[in-house]
């Protein structure tokens, strides 16, 4: 589940590079309005690159809590992390979700993750992994700002934040060192489970708004950690 | 006081009837007695508070009590902790007492009962008790909530090396009920039922995040856990030390041991608290603080340091006088002025420590790889004067200060470089010559050596060179050599002459170095003296001149064997008659010649001594090139002059020359000598190295000899390798060559006149068979018999044939009645029966010839099958018949070949059978009628045909007939 540095670092080089020649495509080079299709495919190009971010920086943090979070095939219920936006969803329920809802859905639970992400940056107790965070962090930032700008060129509104339902950091009612260093781990692989659902999404939205000619798409492989 | 006398008389009293009557009094409380216990968990501190209060004390009553708790765990009547608390109670009190339990409180219900007693330690006596009071309940787990699974104490946190106990509380009554610290599996003890305890002894540090403690039921996905945050032990700030640079701030400094971090403790925090003012500070960082100085109000402080956290608190003092510490700043500013080839003056500034304080700074320089140092006083700007200096010389200055009064520490160092002046060189320059007379004109050749560092002062840009001959009328000449030569070749108008030699650098020139060059060569005749070295070079040693003189030289070659030689000299003073010269270029087996001058007043040198030597020998590796001359049959010479002795490794003190014979006797004048290789041989001693021919004598004519001729020294012989050989000759050999030379020549003569005349030879001899073509014969028979009778053409000839002829005596016929010219064959027909049909026939082919024939088995040489005549076959069917036919036939061809022999010829398939013999040709010449073929590899059953063999038997003859030829 590491990665190493330099794979990130020429992962997203390689990203840039690739969002760099996208206006270079004359699918998505045309002139006037160019549609939703070029932000679509950045935006699934964000959720990959951020899902190998995730895989290094999951395995840093859980290392950081210690066994059992850090054991390969820990499991636990899902107790106390019931506020979590949970990305597993019924397979029809899925294909039957319209591109309002379904971008929708991506957009409140990457607003709520990036909240709670910035909680768990704030008691990280090494400043490297601290570093770690806030990179990540932004570039989550990045991601909801994306999924914002689909659907805008969609024409949908974004969601309002219900008063009162904005999480505080952590999520749910810690009672112990124990559930809290829980609720981080669900954290961490809810994020994984996003970043693989969006992507999915993604694809779906990207296959439907484009012709097959902008095919400047990232393979990358995804794992659990 | 005599109502508490009273009082007690009572007490006493009344605990005497309950004594006596226990069993009656028993429920009836005393006075004194606790009463109100109520009893509180506080489970974050996992301990257990009690409160109450004391019945019956009156209103101005103050007694000093003893109250005797016992605490149960599970069950009343097992007592885990027994404990007196005494203390002084009033009036209307309201009592505490706290227990810290080890076992989480979650984990077992606790029981607490007391009862008091007068603190009667004056007084002695057993202690008078009251009754207990009820047992009170401190039960957690009721409060614990539905969950089926609890892991206590949650959250704790200890220091390293505590014992902790962890449990476990299940409600849903599994037993199979795993706990992990770490991952790794937990060996407990069960409480009850539903509870298990864990003892982890002396827990250690694992990470900021906590040791991970959980429990998970066999079935089911439940797990329940808790950290345990174990925290470092807090160290003791160690050096601790407060110094100040300027007396306005002090800087304290401490090394903080191990930070007692955790997610849920912060690091541990430092506070600096002063007695005397009674200030106090929180440190901001974790090894330093800042205490600032008020100016001029306080000189002495008394620091305490105190390190905490959750756990600990950790203190150290320090007591100082603010002016015994200060530790001031580097010094700045440093110039240097007025630097002059031998001395500068460096100045510097100090920060200032106070109107009354003095600095004492130190000045070190460094330079030509000494270090000298000072000490300056100094109050706001220092100056300090180098002098001594060398010139063009690079120096490193360093200066730092301390507290003039009280010292305390050094401040840091502050570096400067400077460079001294050049200035005119100090020394002349150590000049040699070397003088030839080349044409009649004297050649000098002047050597120097470079001027060292501290000589030379600077760089050395030329030399200059006067030269003044003697006579006056000549004048002088002026030459300057630019640097960095270290000689020159001077050619001089007259022998007789003075040169003086001096170097200049920018500033200025060097004392001038003399010498005299006369014609006379000086005391060559000096007898060469032999000098052994030894590891530290060559001791040379010489009679001290009577006349005066102002030193002595000593020069030698370092590369005797190439030229230019390296010329080295070295200067001696006037007393010394022996010196050791060493060189690292000295090498083992190389002759070093050395020269002694005396050096007169007037500069001129004169030669006194010659030495030789090795500074090692070693054994000659060459042996010289010899060369044989006059050899005898008794005697031969040998001769080596062109063999030096002078560039040998070592000194040649003379040769051997062995002689190796088959003999093996040595006559007078040689010894026997045994070589490395066991052999043995004659060995001459020439003891003059200078003889360098040998006649060796005594041998054996007509002998074989080796010989070898090698030097020999004090370390040994040359290489025993390359023996010459010689053979002596016949002592009677020059008689024979003047026989055998002119017999030999005859000969010769003799064989080339017969080569020249051998066409002459030949027609004598052996003249040449003559061409059929060419014979007269051909013509005479074409005219008489037949007009188409011609000679076989090669080209018509069967090829090889083998023809047997069997001549018998008076059987000659004539055979002028032949009619064709085609071959016939004869059969061979081994049995009685007539054949009718081609037979197998006895021939040897030869497929190079006719392919075709080799594919029948019938000799199908002929493409028709032959058919013979009746008559023919009749005769042929028993062999007698077919002898006789192969006489008659052979006769016939054959007349005059002698009788009584039976021979098998070869007959060329190039020549007519007959071309052999052409005078027994018949008058009617045959064609070729018998043309025996020869068949290579031709299959011939053996029961039809024996092979033909040579000899008298008559099977063998096979004759193959002319088809033409008829028989009558």
């Amino acid at each position: 589940t590491h990665l190493r540095a330099w794979d990130s670092w020429g992962l997203l080089a390689c990203l840039c590079t690739v969002l760099w020649h996208l206006p270079a495509v004359p699918a998505l080079n045309r002139t006037g309005d160019p549609g939703p299709g070029p932000s679509i495919q950045k935006t699934y190009d964000l959720t990959r690159y951020l899902e190998h971010q995730l895989r290094s920086l999951a395995g840093t943090y859980l290392n950081y809590l210690g066994p059992p979070f850090n054991e390969p095939d820990f499991n636990p219920p899902r107790l106390g992390a019931e506020t979590l936006p949970r990305a597993t969803v019924n397979l029809d329920v899925w294909r039957s979700l319209n591109d309002k809802l379904r971008l929708t859905q991506n957009y409140e639970a990457y607003s709520h993750l990036l909240c709670y992400l910035r909680g768990l940056n704030r008691q990280a107790a090494t400043a490297e992994l601290r570093r770690s965070l806030a990179h990540f962090c932004t570039s989550l930032q990045g991601l909801l700002g994306s999924i914002a700008g689909v659907m805008a060129a969609l024409g949908y509104p974004l969601p309002q934040p219900l008063p009162g339902t904005e999480p505080t950091g952590a999520p749910g009612p810690a009672h112990s060192d124990f559930l809290r260093k829980m609720d981080d781990f669900w954290l961490l692989k809810e994020l994984q489970t996003w970043l693989w659902r969006s992507a999915k999404d993604f694809n779906r939205l990207k296959k439907k708004m484009q012709p097959p000619a902008a095919a400047v798409t990232l393979h990358l492989e995804a794992h659990g950690f | 006081m005599a109502l508490f006398s009273v009082s007690k008389t009572a007490f006493l009293l009344a605990f005497l009837s309950l004594r006596t009557y226990q069993s009656e009094v028993l429920s009836e409380p005393l006075p004194w007695a606790p009463e109100s216990l109520k009893v509180s968990v506080n489970t974050t501190s996992q301990c257990l508070h009690l409160q109450w209060t004391v019945h019956n004390l009156a209103h101005h009553q103050e007694f000093r009590m003893v109250f005797q708790i016992e605490i149960s765990r599970i069950k009343t009547s097992n007592v885990i902790w027994v404990e007196n608390y005494t203390t002084t109670v009033k009036w209307n009190q309201v009592l505490h007492w706290s227990w810290e339990s080890k076992l989480p409180l979650e984990c077992a219900k606790h029981f607490i009962r007391m009862r008091s007693a007068v603190d009667a330690a004056k007084t002695p006596g057993p202690r008078v008790w009251s009754s207990w009071s009820s047992w009170e309940e401190a039960d957690v787990q009721n409060s614990l909530g539905q969950d089926p699974l609890f892991v206590f104490p949650k959250d704790k946190l200890v220091e390293e090396g505590s014992n902790v106990t962890i449990c476990y509380v299940s409600k849903s009554h599994q037993n199979n009920i795993s706990c992990y610290l770490e991952g790794v599996r937990m060996q407990g003890e069960q409480l009850d039922p539903n509870v298990s305890v864990f003892n982890l002894n002396h827990v250690a540090f694992i990470r900021e995040t906590g040791t991970n403690i959980y429990c998970k039921p066999g079935q089911g996905d439940g797990i329940k856990g808790t950290v345990l945050f174990v925290s470092k032990v807090l160290q003791e700030p160690k050096d601790f030390s407060c110094e100040t640079q300027d007396l306005m701030t002090l800087n304290c400094t401490w090394d903080p041991g191990s930070d007692t971090g955790l997610l849920k403790q912060l690091s541990q925090s430092y506070t600096l608290f002063e007695s005397f003012s009674g200030k106090k500070i929180l440190c901001k960082h974790k090894s330093w603080c800042l205490w600032q100085v008020a100016p001029e109000s306080q000189d002495m402080y008394n620091f305490t340091l105190t390190a905490e956290n959750y756990l600990r608190k950790r203190s150290v003092h320090l007591l100082f006088h603010l002016t015994h510490r200060v530790h001031p700043m580097a010094p700045f500013n440093v110039l240097f002025k007025n630097v002059n080839a031998t001395s500068a003056t460096m100045t510097w500034k100090v920060h200032a420590i106070g109107k009354y304080y003095t600095l004492l700074c130190q000045v070190e320089l460094y330079g030509e790889g000494k270090v000298t140092q000072h000490n300056v006083s100094v109050k706001v700007d220092g100056v300090h004067l180098f002098s001594g200096l060398e010139p063009d010389t690079e120096y490193l200055a360093q200066v730092r200060c301390a507290n003039g009064n009280h010292f305390w520490k050094w401040s840091e160092w502050t570096h400067q470089n400077f460079t001294t002046v050049e200035a005119a060189p100090s020394e002349a320059p150590d000049v040699w010559r070397n003088v030839k007379i080349v044409q009649g004109r004297c050649v000098v050749t002047l050597f120097w050596k470079p001027l060292s560092k501290l000589q030379a002062h600077g760089k050395i840009l030329f030399y200059n060179i006067v030269i003044e001959y003697l006579d006056r009328t000549s004048g002088s000449e002026v030459l300057s050599i630019p640097a960095p030569a270290s000689g020159t070749e001077l050619p001089l108008n007259q022998c007789s002459s003075q040169i003086r030699i001096t170097a200049s650098n920018s500033v200025g020139t060097s004392p001038a170095s003399v010498l005299v060059v006369s014609r006379e060569p000086g005391n060559e005749e000096v007898e060469e003296e032999r000098v052994k070295g030894t590891e530290d070079g060559f001791p040379l040693s010489w009679n001290p001149q009577p006349r005066h003189v102002t030193g002595y030289l000593v020069e030698w070659c370092e590369q005797p064997r190439d030229p230019p030689c390296d010329l080295q000299w070295k200067n001696l003073g006037p007393n010394v008659t022996s010196t050791v010269v060493s060189s690292d270029a000295f090498r083992p087996g190389v002759r070093y010649n050395f020269r002694i001058y005396g050096i007169s007043t007037e500069r001129v040198p004169c030669l006194l001594a010659r030495k030789t030597g090795y500074s090692q020998e070693l054994a000659p590796s060459d042996n010289p090139q010899v060369v044989m001359t006059n050899l005898t049959s008794h005697s031969f010479t040998l001769s080596w002059k062109n063999y030096s002795t002078e560039s040998q490794p070592s000194f040649i003190q003379g040769y051997h020359v062995y002689l190796k014979s088959k003999a093996g006797r040595c006559h007078s004048g040689s010894e026997k000598a045994v070589l490395s290789d066991d052999a043995v041989c004659c060995k001459y001693k020439i003891d003059n190295p200078e003889q360098k021919t040998f006649v060796v004598e005594n041998l054996q004519p007509e002998s074989f000899y080796e010989f070898l001729v090698t030097p020999y020294t004090s370390v040994g012989e040359g290489p025993h390798d390359a023996f010459a050989k010689v053979t002596t000759p016949d002592e009677y050999s020059p008689t024979l060559i003047r026989i055998l030379l002119p017999t030999v020549f005859c000969i010769l003569l003799i064989m080339i006149t017969c080569y020249l005349k051998s066409q002459w030879m030949k027609e004598k001899c052996y003249p040449d068979i003559p061409d059929p073509y060419k014979s007269s014969v051909l013509s005479l028979i074409k005219s008489k018999e037949n007009p188409h009778l011609t000679i076989m053409n090669i080209k018509d000839c069967v090829p090889d044939s083998i023809e047997v002829l069997n001549k018998q005596e008076g059987t000659r016929k004539s055979f002028t009645e032949t009619e064709s010219t085609k071959p016939t064959y004869l059969y061979l027909l081994p049995t009685e029966k007539r054949y009718s049909s081609p037979g197998p026939c006895i021939c040897f082919e030869n497929f190079t010839y006719n392919q075709a024939a080799s594919d029948s088995a019938s000799c199908g040489h002929v493409p028709a099958p032959p058919k013979a005549p009746p008559s023919q076959l009749g005769l042929l069917t028993s062999p007698e018949n077919l002898l006789k036919a192969l006489e008659k036939n052979y006769m016939n061809s054959l007349g005059e070949i002698p009788a009584g022999e039976t021979s098998l010829n070869y007959v060329s398939q190039l020549a007519s059978p007959m071309s052999g013999d052409m005078s027994n040709l018949p008058k009617n010449p045959p064609e070729p009628a018998l043309c025996s073929e020869y068949k290579m590899q031709m299959a011939i059953p053996l029961g039809l045909a024996s092979p033909p063999s040579s000899g008298s038997s008559s099977l063998s003859s096979i004759t193959l007939l002319d088809e033409g030829e008829r028989y009558h």
